[in-house]
C-alpha cells in the first residue's frame, strides 16, 4: 500500500506459542440453522488442504481454521500471543520434524492462525512448538488520522493495493462488501481476540439464510459497513471496518467464514475499489520479513 | 465386534410426545445472589474509546426498576433487581437454560429468607439469570444469600405452528401484551429493530444468552426505540433465535428488555428472547409511545400464583 506509516517505531517482540489441540466435549453435537446436529472437523490442530486464496466455504467443517492452531499454555501469555500476533508476521515452528518451517499469520480466531506451505504443514503436530515474530500493534498511517489499523504487520500493509489519493481518502481494494446483517458471533468482543463470523455464507442451505457471501476465500481483504472496530467490535452507522478472511466454513448458527479486523473508520476516509484479487496470499510469495 | 443391538434387534423407538401434548416439567433449582466483579483494571473502554468504571454490571443492582428508562442509569448492562449465579460452572449453564421469564424466586437463607422475587431476564456468557424484586426485599438481600428458582417454561408448546417459545412460562406469557388470531401471533413492542441491530449474543443460544441491541440514545430515535423501558417487548426481523440467534430473511423474533445500556461498542439493552418464528406466523405491531411491557408489579404477581 502506497502510504506512510510508523514502521520504524513499532516494537517486535518474539512470542512462543504451540500448536493446540482441537477441543470437543462429551456431548460432540453442535446445531445448524435448521436444527440439524452436527459434529464436524474444524477448530484446532492442523487443519491440511486449506490456504489462502482457496474458497472459505464449501468444506463438511465448522470452524475451519486453515493451516496452525496456536495457544500459549499460560492464560495471560496467551492473551499476549492472541493480542499482539498480527496478520503477515513471520512464524517459524521451533520443534519437531518441521523445526525450521516458516509460515505466516492470517488472523485470529481465540487461536492464532498460520498458514504455510502444504509439504511443510504436514509435518508439523499438536503439541509443535512455533515462535511468532509479533510487531504490528500501534501501526498508524501518515495523514490517516481517522484510520484506525490493529492486527496488521508492515508487511501485510506493505503487500496490498491501494494508498494514499490525491483526495486524502485510503484507497483499499476489497474482495467483497459485507452488509452490517452479516455480522454474527463476535460481536461485542475485543477486535485483537478471535474474529467477526460472517452469516449469510452457508453454502447449500436455505436461500433465506444467504447474503450473498458463499464465495468468500480464505486471505481475502472485505469491507464491513456500519462497523467500528476501534474498541471492540461495534456497530457504527457510516463507519467501515477492513478485515481479512482467516477462518472458513461454518455449519454452527450465527457463524460462519471470518474477518480479521486490520482497519476501522469513518467510511468518508477510504475510497474502495472492488478488486477479486484483494487477498494476503501475496504474502506467501512476497519472502520472509517481519 | 459391536455390542450395540443391530437391525431388527434395535427398533425405532416411538415418536416422543408432541411438544403440545407433553406435560411443562418445573424443578426447583438452587442459586447464589451475585456479587459484581471486576478485573484487575478497574477500566473498560467506551464505544467512543474513553475508559470508564462498569457500575451495576451485575450483583445486586438498587433503585434500578422495570419500567425505567434502559439509559436513565449510568450503569453498565444494569438490571432491575439481582443477578442469580450458580459456581459450579455446569450448574451455571443448566440455571440460565432452565429458568425462564416469570418464574419465582424464594429466598432461602439471609435476612430476606421467606421473600419472593421473580425471572424478568437472562444474561449470557457466565450464565446468569435476572430476578426481580420489591425494593424493600431487594435491599436487604446480600451477594450469596441463597435462593431457589422454580423453572418451568423450556419446551412450551407452540402458540401457534410455526411459533417456537424460549425462556417464557406461559402463565407470563397470557400477561403480556399478545394475542393469537387466524394462525398468527401478534404482539404489541415499543420498537421493530432490523438484526443488523443485534451485538454480543448473536450467534449463541438463546436459552442461554439474551441478545444485546446495539442502540445508543443517539440513534435509537431513528428505530423507534428512544423511549426503550426496561420490561419493554421488542421485535428483531430477519433473525431466527430457535437455537442459536441468527440471520434469516423473513423471520421475526420478540423479547423482553431485561437489562440496561452499556458504553461498550457491541453491546447495549439485552432481549432475552421469548417467541421466534417466520413473519407469517409471527407479527409485531410497534407503539412507541403507548406500549406498556412487563411491570414489576404484574410479574411478582405471576410468580406468587406459582408458589
Amino acid at each position: 500500500m502506497n502510504v506512510g506509516t510508523n514502521e520504524g517505531q513499532l516494537v517486535t517482540q518474539l512470542l512462543a506459542g504451540e500448536v493446540w489441540p482441537p477441543l470437543g466435549d462429551r456431548h460432540g453435537f453442535r446445531v445448524d440453522p435448521d436444527g440439524r446436529p452436527f459434529v464436524l472437523p474444524g477448530m484446532g490442530g492442523v487443519t491440511l488442504g486449506v490456504h489462502c486464496g482457496d474458497p472459505a466455504t464449501g468444506y463438511a467443517g465448522d470452524h475451519v481454521e486453515p493451516g496452525l492452531s496456536v495457544r500459549h499454555r499460560d492464560p495471560a501469555a496467551n492473551y499476549a500471543l492472541q493480542y499482539l500476533s498480527c496478520v503477515g508476521n513471520t512464524v517459524v515452528v521451533t520443534s519437531g520434524p518441521a523445526a525450521g518451517a516458516e509460515g505466516f499469520v492470517i488472523g485470529q480466531h481465540a487461536y492464532v492462525l498460520t498458514d504455510m506451505p502444504e509439504d511443510q504443514l504436514r509435518r508439523v503436530t499438536t503439541g509443535d512448538q512455533v515462535t511468532v515474530q509479533a510487531v504490528g500493534q500501534g501501526l498508524a498511517l501518515d495523514g490517516h488520522r481517522h484510520v484506525t489499523v490493529k492486527n496488521c504487520s508492515p508487511r501485510l500493509l506493505a503487500a496490498l493495493a491501494g494508498g494514499t489519493r490525491d483526495d486524502g481518502t485510503l484507497e483499499v481494494h476489497v474482495a467483497a462488501r459485507v452488509p452490517a446483517d452479516a455480522i454474527g458471533a463476535g460481536a461485542g468482543m475485543a477486535s485483537e481476540y478471535a474474529n467477526t463470523d460472517l452469516m449469510g455464507a452457508y453454502a447449500g442451505l436455505g436461500e433465506d439464510l444467504s447474503l450473498g457471501l458463499e464465495g468468500l476465500r480464505i486471505g481475502d481483504v472485505v469491507a464491513m459497513a456500519d462497523q467500528d472496530h476501534r474498541f471492540g467490535r461495534g456497530y457504527r452507522e457510516g463507519w467501515l471496518s477492513i478485515g481479512v478472511i482467516s477462518t472458513g466454513s461454518c455449519q454452527l448458527y450465527g457463524h460462519g467464514p471470518g474477518p480479521s479486523t486490520i482497519m476501522s473508520g469513518p467510511a468518508a476516509a477510504f475510497h474502495l475499489v472492488d478488486d477479486a484479487d484483494a487477498n494476503i496470499g501475496v504474502l506467501a510469495s512476497a519472502g520472509a520479513a517481519a | 465386534m459391536s455390542i450395540l443391538p443391530r437391525g431388527d434387534d434395535h427398533p425405532i423407538p416411538p415418536e416422543p410426545p408432541a411438544g403440545g401434548k407433553a406435560r411443562l416439567v418445573s424443578v426447583n433449582l438452587l442459586a447464589l445472589v451475585e456479587q459484581g466483579s471486576v478485573g484487575p483494571d478497574p477500566y473498560r473502554v467506551d464505544a467512543d474509546g474513553a475508559p470508564y468504571v462498569p457500575v451495576g454490571d451485575g450483583g445486586v443492582v438498587l433503585g434500578v426498576r422495570l419500567g425505567d428508562g434502559v439509559w436513565e442509569h449510568r450503569g453498565d448492562h444494569a438490571a432491575p433487581g439481582a443477578c442469580l449465579v450458580h459456581p459450579d460452572p455446569a450448574a451455571g449453564y443448566a440455571l440460565a437454560a432452565q429458568a425462564c421469564i416469570g418464574n419465582p424466586v424464594e429466598v432461602r437463607t439471609g435476612a430476606a429468607a421467606g421473600e419472593t422475587g421473580v425471572v424478568i431476564g437472562k444474561r449470557g456468557e457466565g450464565g446468569r439469570v435476572i430476578a426481580a424484586f420489591d425494593q424493600a426485599v431487594l435491599c436487604r438481600l446480600r451477594p450469596g444469600d441463597q435462593v431457589a428458582v422454580r423453572s418451568r417454561g423450556q419446551g412450551a408448546a407452540d402458540p401457534v405452528p410455526g411459533v417456537t417459545l424460549r425462556n417464557i412460562d406461559p402463565a407470563l406469557l397470557a400477561r403480556l401484551p399478545a394475542e393469537t388470531a387466524g394462525g398468527t401471533l401478534t404482539a404489541s413492542v415499543r420498537a421493530v429493530l432490523p438484526s443488523r441491530i443485534v451485538g454480543n449474543g448473536i450467534g449463541r443460544p438463546t436459552p442461554m444468552w439474551d441478545l444485546d441491541l446495539q442502540l445508543t440514545p443517539a440513534i435509537a430515535d431513528r428505530h423507534g426505540a428512544a423511549g426503550l423501558r426496561l420490561g419493554d417487548l421488542v421485535a428483531i426481523t430477519d433473525l431466527d433465535a430457535r437455537f442459536n440467534a441468527g440471520y434469516r430473511r423473513g423471520w421475526l423474533s420478540v423479547g423482553l428488555v431485561g437489562h440496561g445500556g452499556s458504553p461498550q461498542p457491541g453491546h447495549g439493552p439485552g432481549v432475552t428472547v421469548i417467541a421466534t418464528g417466520p413473519a407469517a406466523a409471527l407479527a409485531a405491531t410497534a407503539d412507541p409511545g403507548g406500549h406498556r411491557g412487563l411491570t414489576e408489579e404484574t410479574a411478582l404477581e405471576v410468580a406468587r400464583e406459582q408458589r
